[in-house]
């Protein structure tokens, strides 16, 4: 009962999130409801017993990444200006008709190929009763230093080289501060 | 499964019994229905009183300065003044709940839910006794770590949408602290973490002994320091002085809740005292024994052997024993933040970040390594346990 409360809630938080990001019109707005689709995920997570995912999902987006777009969007200027004097909305559609055309057959084109994909894994594999609830942790700590070592080390050194090159950017040109 | 409230009280006859009865009488079995209404207890409890000791914070703030100030302080309301967080309360009720003109409406009305929000959400975890926990995550300390920082997420939007300039430089400053401390506080967390061997907070308590010595804080040097390190950069996290920056008043006005109004500008006050609750509540939790009561008096197993009552109420009688001694440290703690608060001046922004990056963040690291090589060396033994080997091996060390 529990789950299903849980998997409900969070399911609709993640669509009602994911469709408003796109259907609001405010820059802004929309990073805020990323964040309720982010937060509806990891509920999704946790109701699949994935609860060391779950948390990175919260750590990771909402406490990271979010704060930095929203930070991205507001120093950029974001959505100023985007209604007239007459609160009539300047942005224009964004094409014409010929593209819209173009757009929507390929969307239902690309729809329809991955819902076929998607058909044949739900054949294969018939809907079963989740494993009994254990704790992830363990399992991923040793996943990933002993069968993962080389992409746990290769995204470490990723890491660190985008965390030099902020250094680099940020850094004041030498000669600068005379 | 997790250990919960409801897995405590379940170990009792007088639940097995209660559900079976009412699952005679409803008809189906009754074991889901009381633990969601255990949990839903448990939490409206747990918020409530939270809520208590937010509005008590404000009170005992403004004694404790005055007491620090050499001054009155409020002694109108109740007797000493107790009542007058709630005095506040009807106040804020009562104003006029402002919006500003050219603000964004739903993330200004979103963005004090939000901070209430992630506080709530935190205390899910919080170690009361070994009983008393909402629910003992596995992931505890991380999920406490994501959770929390949604309320960064509400000062920046707060900041953000009252569409004035101190409150945007304040909802700036705030987010941008928030981000920084929270990795001298996550790699404090994470030293204590290696040393226990679990996420969870009963992991990290139950590693711990009732007695100081048996403290995380006195295990080893790094993680003495390490809890310094954690104290500053939380302290920090939580927007207190001396790092009140994002709301500084003699710069900022107010900061981001320049704009709010009422009860709105209530929650963020209130979210503001419970987070401080909470934060000194994982300092005890991870070092300084958390709900661990000396002499077995947690467990009751004293209680029982010497006075020879049933184990149900020794028990019982531990349970409360535990919850007063994770109170009791949190609320010193409490004390410490708010003493501090009144005796030092605010930092001024670059020197923050100058502490947290250039000084707390590498010594957080380099506890981390020292923990971790502390643990390989010595086989997780704390300082004292190696002195009295000591000892005892330069005594003959032979029987």
């Amino acid at each position: 009962m529990f789950d299903n409360i849980l998997f409900l809630l969070s399911a609709s938080l993640t669509v009602v999130g994911a469709f408003s990001v796109v259907l609001t019109k405010n820059l802004m707005h929309s990073c805020v409801y990323l964040l309720a689709a982010l937060f509806g995920m990891a509920g999704l997570y946790a109701t699949l017993g994935a609860d060391f995912l779950a948390a990175t999902q919260l750590v990771v987006y909402v406490g990271g990444v979010v704060i930095l777009m929203l930070f991205a969007v507001m120093l950029t200027g974001g959505d100023q200006d985007k209604e007239n004097k007459f609160g009539i909305t300047k942005v224009p559609a964004m094409g014409n008709t010929k593209t819209f055309i173009a757009g929507g057959i390929s969307a239902l084109v690309i729809a329809l190929v991955i819902l076929r994909l998607v058909a044949n894994i739900a054949k294969q594999n018939p809907q079963g009763d989740l494993p009994n609830y254990m704790s992830t942790v363990v399992e991923i700590g040793t996943k990933l230093v002993t069968d993962h070592v080389l992409a746990f080390e290769i995204s470490s050194v990723l890491l660190l080289g985008a965390l030099v090159g902020a250094a680099v950017i940020a850094r004041p040109a030498r000669g600068d501060d005379q | 499964m997790n250990s919960t409230i409801v897995s405590y009280l379940s170990q009792f006859d007088g639940h097995k019994k209660f559900i079976a009865f009412l699952s005679e009488v409803l008809g189906f079995d009754a074991t889901a229905l009381i633990a969601f209404l255990v949990f839903l207890i448990a939490s409206i409890v747990v918020v409530k009183v939270m809520a208590l000791v937010g509005g008590m914070g404000t009170y005992a703030e403004r004694k404790i300065s005055a007491d620090i100030q050499m001054r009155q302080g409020p002694n109108r309301v109740g007797p000493f003044g107790l009542l007058q967080f709630l005095a506040d309360g009807v106040k804020m009720i009562m104003k006029e709940d402002v919006l500003p003109k050219n603000a964004d409406k739903l993330l200004f009305t979103i963005a004090p839910l939000m901070a209430l929000v992630g506080v709530f959400g935190s205390l899910a975890v919080v170690p009361f006794s070994s009983g008393f926990i909402l629910t003992d995550l596995n992931v505890g300390v991380f999920y406490l770590i994501g959770v929390s920082s949604l309320v960064g997420v509400a000062i920046f939007l707060g900041g953000y949408s009252s569409n004035s300039k101190w409150s945007m430089l304040g909802g700036m400053r705030g987010a941008s602290q928030i981000i920084s401390y929270e990795v001298p506080v996550t790699l404090s967390i994470l030293a204590i973490v290696i040393l226990a061997g679990g996420l969870s907070f009963s992991t990290l308590v139950n590693a711990q002994g009732g007695l100081p010595h048996q403290w995380y804080v006195l295990h080893n040097p790094f993680t003495f320091i390490g809890f310094f390190v954690f104290f500053i950069g939380a302290l920090a996290e939580t927007n207190r002085a001396p790092f009140d920056l994002p709301e500084a008043e003699s710069e900022l006005v107010s900061g981001y809740h320049t704009e709010y109004t009422g009860m709105r500008f209530g929650f963020f006050a209130l979210a503001e005292y419970i987070e401080v609750f909470v934060v000194c509540g994982v300092a005890v939790a991870a070092f300084l024994g958390g709900y661990k009561v000396p002499f077995d008096l947690g467990t009751g197993d004293f209680l029982v052997n010497t006075l020879h009552l049933p184990p149900i109420i020794g028990k019982n009688i531990g349970q409360f024993l535990q919850i007063g001694s994770f109170v009791t440290k949190t609320l010193l703690l409490y004390y410490v933040v708010i003493w501090i608060r009144w005796t030092f001046p605010r930092l001024r922004v670059d020197h923050l970040m100058t502490l947290c990056w250039k000084y707390l963040t590498p010594i957080a690291l380099f506890n981390l390594v020292g923990c971790a090589v502390w643990l390989y060396a010595f086989d997780g033994h704390s300082i004292w346990e190696l002195f009295s080997q000591m000892t005892a091996g330069s005594h003959g060390g032979g029987h």
